[in-house]
């Protein structure tokens, strides 16, 4: 028996009427927000080099990715990730430009395997930014700003949590302990989940009982200010110290930009721990069960490409992003619904027809040519 | 304060756990508990309450349908949720099991088979040491494929191990401990970070551990 046309592929889907439209409109919004902000826009290509993502945003995105074979055997993907593209483009076609370079870009990334349960798309619209060549506190504040800014435009503002943390501080106590590779990523694993009872058996295995369990409570510390004092007669090692306290440097330029309302510390955030180098934050929004975005310092990628220096950026999930604003009807994607006047070719001179069309399109009214009767056109 | 969602599992888990919510203080009223709906509010009407198959814990606190959940940690280990895990609780203590019949004895390829419901757990455990395995999955009286010539052993949750002695079974290893746990969904940590925080003091507070941790 053949297969029904109508099938499409597991995670794959169309948009189209008010969906469509809502897309465009966050697409069109983000897009000008970064490019009040001077970041220039990107293109990467759809199908790179297998190689390039595993170097890149690393092999537990890459081994996800839909693959195949190039006519002389390397293997391709179908992009899973744009930072890897960007980071390349950086480190190769850009090298001789002045620092630091801006870019933003609105592509879809595409997974062969699906990314949680809740994720169910295989194509996934991104739209982000990346700041190449500084590591400083005013680019870490910088691109958190814009990210503010989108949700500010989209009238998303009062129902947004974005959550700050450095993922120094756990690479600076998981260096303490001396863990190897293997059960770092288990220690991440367990603070990633928040079990405080996991944490500190894990932990007991390498290191007195006490700061086992002072150090699950350190993770599970989230909040706004008040959340340093404890987390400081904690940390004990100097890499997690300098961590911690650049991190608190951001907080006071955040809450004396009266902006503390919309952040949280957040210690146990952990996600993607060998990816990310020093600030990551996670962007979370009232009616969005998931995250609706991320971002973060990755100061050691562009080494992969031979160009060692630092870099931060961040991603939106376009398609959760319009889903949200499309289920609530949102002012600002409403506000663009259109209306047309229509024009009649009933009993009429196609000439005379296209002419009035013409007219009003020159003037900028939208029209819509009724084609029922096109039939009994004159000519 | 928002009001949360709670999933809890039904079944095995389901009087604990409302044993323990009542301890902590959220209590569904006597009336709502005798009825057959699946989903009630607490009497602070704080709370919401949603009573589900406890594989489907996981799904609803994933996808945000509910804040939080109360399932046992296999259903956990089996189905890996992107989910938080901020509390073990004292509930539902089991254990995760490999079984076979009492005068089994090794073959000779090396290949086992395995009849389980919890495939997951049981291909991950026996492939990180390099054992082959074929895994068969039924969906219960998982304790008779063994005696019937189905698979070498299973893998299975025990809590007494009678049904297993009754079925000439016997525990060759045990893979792991199982207690109920506390779920809660990434996105409402942080935008319920207040009333979560609640609920969490509330049942750590409610959790007796009868001094053993």
């Amino acid at each position: 028996m053949s297969e029904s046309i109508a099938r499409i592929p597991n995670g794959m889907r169309y948009y189209c009427n008010s969906e469509a439209k809502a897309r465009r409109e966050v697409e069109t919004i983000a897009m000008s927000v970064f490019a009040g902000w001077s970041y220039e826009e990107i293109t990467t290509p759809t199908i790179d080099y297998y190689s390039l993502f595993n170097k890149g945003i690393g092999n537990t995105l890459a081994d996800k990715a839909f693959k195949f074979a190039d006519a002389d055997g390397r293997i391709l993907t179908v992009r899973p990730d744009v930072t890897s593209g960007v980071a390349r483009a950086a480190a190769t076609l850009c090298a001789n430009r002045a620092r630091p370079l801006r870019f933003s870009y609105v592509a879809s990334v595409f997974r062969q395997k699906q990314q949680s349960h809740a994720e169910w798309r295989r194509e996934i619209t991104q739209i982000g930014c990346e700041l190449i060549g500084r590591n400083s506190r005013v680019a870490d504040l910088e691109v958190l700003l814009i990210a503010l800014e989108i949700f500010r435009q989209l009238e998303l503002e009062h129902d947004l949590v974005i959550t700050l943390n450095n993922v120094e501080i756990l690479k600076g106590i998981a260096d303490g302990l001396q863990l190897d590779p293997n059960s770092r990523e288990e220690l991440r694993r367990l603070v990633d989940s928040r079990n405080a009872q996991d944490i500190t058996a894990f932990l007991q295995l390498y290191t007195p009982r006490e700061d086992a369990s002072a150090f699950a409570r350190l993770v599970q510390l989230s909040g706004k200010e008040e959340v340093f004092g404890p987390a400081q007669r904690i940390i004990t090692n100097p890499r997690s110290l300098a961590a911690l306290d650049r991190l608190q440097v951001l907080w006071q330029t955040i809450q004396s930009l009266d902006l503390a309302e919309r952040f949280e510390i957040d210690l146990g955030n952990v996600s993607q721990l060998d990816y990310y180098t020093g600030l990551t934050f996670t962007i979370y929004v009232r009616g969005a069960g998931a995250a609706l975005g991320s971002g973060g310092r990755y100061d050691d990628l562009l080494a992969n490409f031979g160009k060692s220096e630092p870099a931060i950026g961040f991603v939106l999930n376009l398609d959760a992003l319009s889903d949200l604003l499309s289920a609530r009807s949102n002012r600002v994607v409403e506000a663009r619904r259109q209306t047309w006047e229509t024009i009649s070719s009933v009993d009429r001179d196609s000439l005379e027809l296209f002419r009035e069309a013409l007219r009003k399109r020159e003037i900028g009214k939208c029209i819509r040519i009724d084609m029922n009767e096109v039939g009994t056109c004159a000519n | 304060m928002r009001e949360l969602i709670i999933a809890i599992a039904k079944g095995r888990l389901q009087a604990e756990a409302l044993e323990l919510l009542s301890r902590a203080g959220i209590c569904a009223n006597g009336d709502s508990r005798e009825s057959r709906r699946l989903a009630i509010r607490d009497e602070s009407g704080q709370y919401k309450l949603l009573f589900v198959k406890p594989n489907d814990v996981p799904v609803y606190v994933e996808h945000g349908i509910a804040d939080c959940g109360i399932v046992g940690r296999d259903v956990l280990l089996e189905f890996e949720p992107d989910v938080l895990q901020p509390l073990t609780l004292n509930i539902g203590r089991c254990q995760i099991i490999v079984a076979a019949p009492e005068a089994a004895t090794p073959s000779a390829s090396g290949m086992l088979t395995i009849a389980t419901k919890h495939s997951h757990i049981a291909a991950k455990h026996f492939r990180s040491r390099g054992q082959p395995v074929e895994i068969i999955e039924l969906s219960g009286s998982v304790e008779l494929a063994p005696g019937l010539g189905l698979s070498d052993c299973i893998v299975d949750l025990v809590q007494t191990g009678t049904t297993l002695r009754d079925n000439g079974l016997k525990i060759v290893e045990v893979i792991t401990d199982s207690m109920g746990r506390l779920i809660v969904n990434r996105a409402s940590y942080q935008l319920k970070a207040t009333s979560i925080a609640t609920l969490i003091a509330a049942l750590r507070q409610a959790t007796d551990w009868g001094g053993a941790t």
